[in-house]
């Protein structure tokens, strides 16, 4: 125990000597919380419409407004001389609605008009999003000029919103990317740590020296699981300024969550630093493994559900897919143990096994062939 | 200027030499793009399907199960769950169990023969704003399709709408609603300038770490002639990193290109030159090829989200929306999905181009600024 606190010691004032790397271990995580808590959105608004009215009359005037009124469009002028597929090559606009002529005396006639909605499908999930929208806006046109009777009078749907009434992508966001913040400084750090060592060389000395690995790594591993502590205190903290992060009921369930995520973060990159051997191939790989991966697969920008079957297996050995699912639970649902029981379990066996997988790598503590 | 190409070249020459010796560099640098793209391209996919529903059917009445039927034949919805109170579907929501369940009441087919509005309770779980608001859509139109076919057997009035209008939506440029095109355009311009900056940065470092950086100031060789002997080589290899990811998007995701290649080209190299301006900006300023990458990972995440590459841009709030027109990625990006997915106008895209060119400019005087200086 002596020995491991010694190692930790000594780790630590190496790490308060590198003020660069303690700069940015205190300011990325701030900064890195607030840009991806803030700025993702899958959700449509502003998009620019173009209108092709070729009937001008009072009613295609109040089906215009019909779309111009939701907060999905925003309507945008198109030059006199400027097609519609001109404008949406240009990227003036993202969508066009053409009014037909003779719109409203069809309407009155009793023969269906057809509008059309022209949209880029460069970003095939807002085109989809799109059409839908255009479908239900005119659904509304209809039911609120009275033209049409409407059967969904018959039935309506009383919505409840449950544990994020306003629907606000902040708040959904905010908490995932506390877990993208400790994925990141937590194994860069051990990675870096192991990493240099064997590029100073200094490996011997500690291979020489009495510790066995078990105790080299738990102490080399301490201060910056420590170190990850101080940084989900000041995190939170930013949370509960920007994000609406509360104090959940039972604390335990994130500090625990946050413990075992941390563990095998920091012996992700550990073994990592073992494997390359370099700190530049290190911080390679943590960028890859523990970084972009996170951010893309761990059902923090999409839910997980929406990644084929065939890669899914990835996002379950993610550690940052089970952490990122705790917080959201604990923060905004106020979930209890019963609840987070599966997730922090699978948590608590990625460190276990990351652990385990560091201890095989330095038992022999011997050179590398 | 034949001293200074002869210069240029042996210095090259020498660059390249320590570059193919450097197997792990460009191992980093070919591979991971590649295998990113293609997990990436397949992962990404933010369309909403089978959402949990449960069922909480208070009134059981042939109305009643005729409704759900028509819902569970909705393949956005999985109903994988009935419940007979409306506590249990609770908990199984708070369990995270079900995304949704529906309640209907139990005067529903009294109501609906009465001709009386009926109300059915639909509860969501929010915590994914994104995700509640596609399904709430999803139902909303679900219920108007429904409610037609539920006239019609129930012999009521079929509605069959005159004077309705229809609106028809036609998509243009990817009416198979192909998802990955987005991202793997997206993620090619990442990988073009971030691996530059990381890159060069750690290149440019290199001389300093190993102390070599003397012998090399005291060469006849200027400061500008050396910074483009160092960044050529890594400028080849991006422009094939490049072609490699354009290959993989083509092949795998079947990704079209519809514009002029050379505008491709020639965006792709005015962002490597940015990135690598970048790149070495931040290696002058570090003293470690370690400090190095850190400065560059901390660059580099703010640059890639609000570029537009992961996410529509008009999506971002507006400040974000403001500071994206000082990011390269953006202008790269919109570049880039022009000569695509679509064959946008030289006239559209040329705005675009020529803020990529002053960027890599700027960013690469800069360097070598900061790399003369030191």
């Amino acid at each position: 125990m002596k020995k491991i606190l010694a190692q930790a010691n000594k780790e630590w004032m190496q790490l308060r000597r590198d003020k660069l790397l303690l700069v940015l271990g205190v300011l990325m995580p701030v900064v890195l919380l607030f840009l991806y808590g803030s700025s993702p959105s899958l959700q449509l608004r502003n998009v620019r419409l173009v209108v092709y009215d070729y009937d001008i009359t009072p009613l295609s005037r109040e089906y215009i407004a019909t779309y111009a009124n939701a907060i999905t469009f925003r309507l945008v002028a198109h030059e006199p001389d400027e097609s519609a597929e001109e404008a949406l090559a240009r990227g003036k606009a993202v969508a066009a609605l053409v009014i037909p002529p003779n719109f409203e005396r069809d309407v009155r006639r009793g023969n269906n008009p057809i509008v059309q909605l022209l949209i880029d499908g460069t970003d095939a999930n807002a085109a989809t999003v799109l059409g839908n929208m255009a479908k239900s806006l005119n659904s509304s046109f209809q039911s609120r000029t009275g033209l049409v009777y409407s059967g969904a009078t018959l039935v309506s749907l009383q919505q409840r919103l449950w544990f994020n009434p306003g629907l606000s992508n902040p708040v959904y966001f905010g908490t995932g990317s506390l877990g993208m913040v400790l994925a990141l400084f937590p194994a860069l750090l051990g990675a870096l740590a192991i990493a240099r060592e064997y590029e100073l060389g200094n490996v011997i000395q500690a291979y020489a020296s009495s510790l066995t690995g078990l105790e080299w790594i738990l102490g080399k591993s301490l201060p910056y699981i420590a170190l990850g502590f101080v940084e989900l205190l000041i995190c939170f903290g930013v949370g509960m300024l920007l994000f609406q992060y509360r104090i959940p009921t039972d604390p335990t369930v994130m500090l625990v969550a946050t413990f075992f995520y941390l563990v095998s973060g920091v012996f992700f990159g550990m073994l990592l630093g073992n494997a390359t051997g370099t700190q530049s191939a290190a911080i390679q790989g943590v960028q890859m493994g523990a970084f972009l991966l996170s951010l893309l697969l761990s059902g923090f920008l999409v839910p997980v559900r929406n990644i084929p079957a065939a890669i899914r297996w990835i996002a379950y050995i993610l550690p940052a897919t089970h952490y990122v699912n705790v917080v959201r639970n604990s923060l905004l649902r106020d979930a209890g143990w019963t609840v987070v029981f599966r997730p922090i379990g699978a948590l608590a066996i990625l460190a276990i096994t990351f652990f385990a997988l560091n201890w095989l790598q330095v038992r022999k503590m011997q050179f590398k062939d | 200027m034949t001293a200074f190409l002869r210069r240029y070249v042996a210095l090259t020459v020498k660059e390249i030499q320590q570059l193919r010796r450097n197997r792990g560099l460009l191992i980093q640098l070919l591979i991971p793009p590649t295998v990113v793209l293609v997990i990436f391209g397949f992962a990404l996919n933010p369309k909403v399907r089978d959402l949990r529903m449960g069922v909480v059917d208070q009134s059981l009445t042939p109305q009643s199960r005729a409704f759900i039927n028509s819902l569970t034949e909705n393949l956005s919805f999985d109903v994988t769950r009935r419940f007979v109170r409306t506590q249990d579907a609770e908990d199984a929501l708070n369990k995270m169990d079900l995304d949704m369940f529906i309640v209907i009441p139990q005067d529903f087919s009294r109501n609906l023969r009465r001709g009386h509005p009926s109300d059915v309770q639909v509860v969501l779980d929010a915590v994914d704003a994104n995700t509640a608001n596609i399904a709430q859509g999803y139902l909303k139109q679900w219920l108007l399709v429904a409610l037609t076919q539920y006239n019609t057997w129930n012999g009521l009035d079929p509605t069959t709408p005159t004077g309705a209008v229809r609106v028809r939506s036609t998509v243009l440029y990817n009416p198979g609603l192909v998802t990955p095109w987005f991202y793997v355009t997206g993620i090619m311009s990442i990988l073009i300038f971030i691996n530059g900056s990381l890159v060069a940065s750690a290149l440019a470092v290199k001389e300093k770490e190993t102390g070599t950086i003397e012998q090399l100031l005291m060469t006849p060789a200027q400061t500008v002639e050396m910074l483009l002997a160092k960044t050529t080589p890594v400028f080849i290899l991006l422009m094939i990193v490049l072609m490699l990811a354009l290959g993989v998007s083509m092949v795998v995701f079947g990704l079209p290109f519809r514009g002029s290649f050379w505008l491709f080209i020639v965006s792709g190299m005015f962002a490597s030159l940015a990135g690598i301006g970048i790149g070495v900006t931040l290696a002058t300023v570090s003293k470690s090829q370690q400090q190095a990458q850190l400065l560059t990972f901390f660059v580099n995440p703010p640059l890639t989200l609000i570029s537009g590459a992961s996410s529509p841009l008009e999506n971002m709030p507006q400040f974000f929306q403001k500071l994206s027109y000082f990011d390269p990625l953006r202008y790269l990006v919109t570049i880039i999905r022009g000569v695509t997915i679509k064959d946008a106008p030289f006239s559209a895209l040329w705005p675009n181009l020529a803020a990529l060119a002053a960027f890599a400019l700027i960013l690469f005087s800069i360097s070598a600024w900061r790399f003369r200086k030191q």
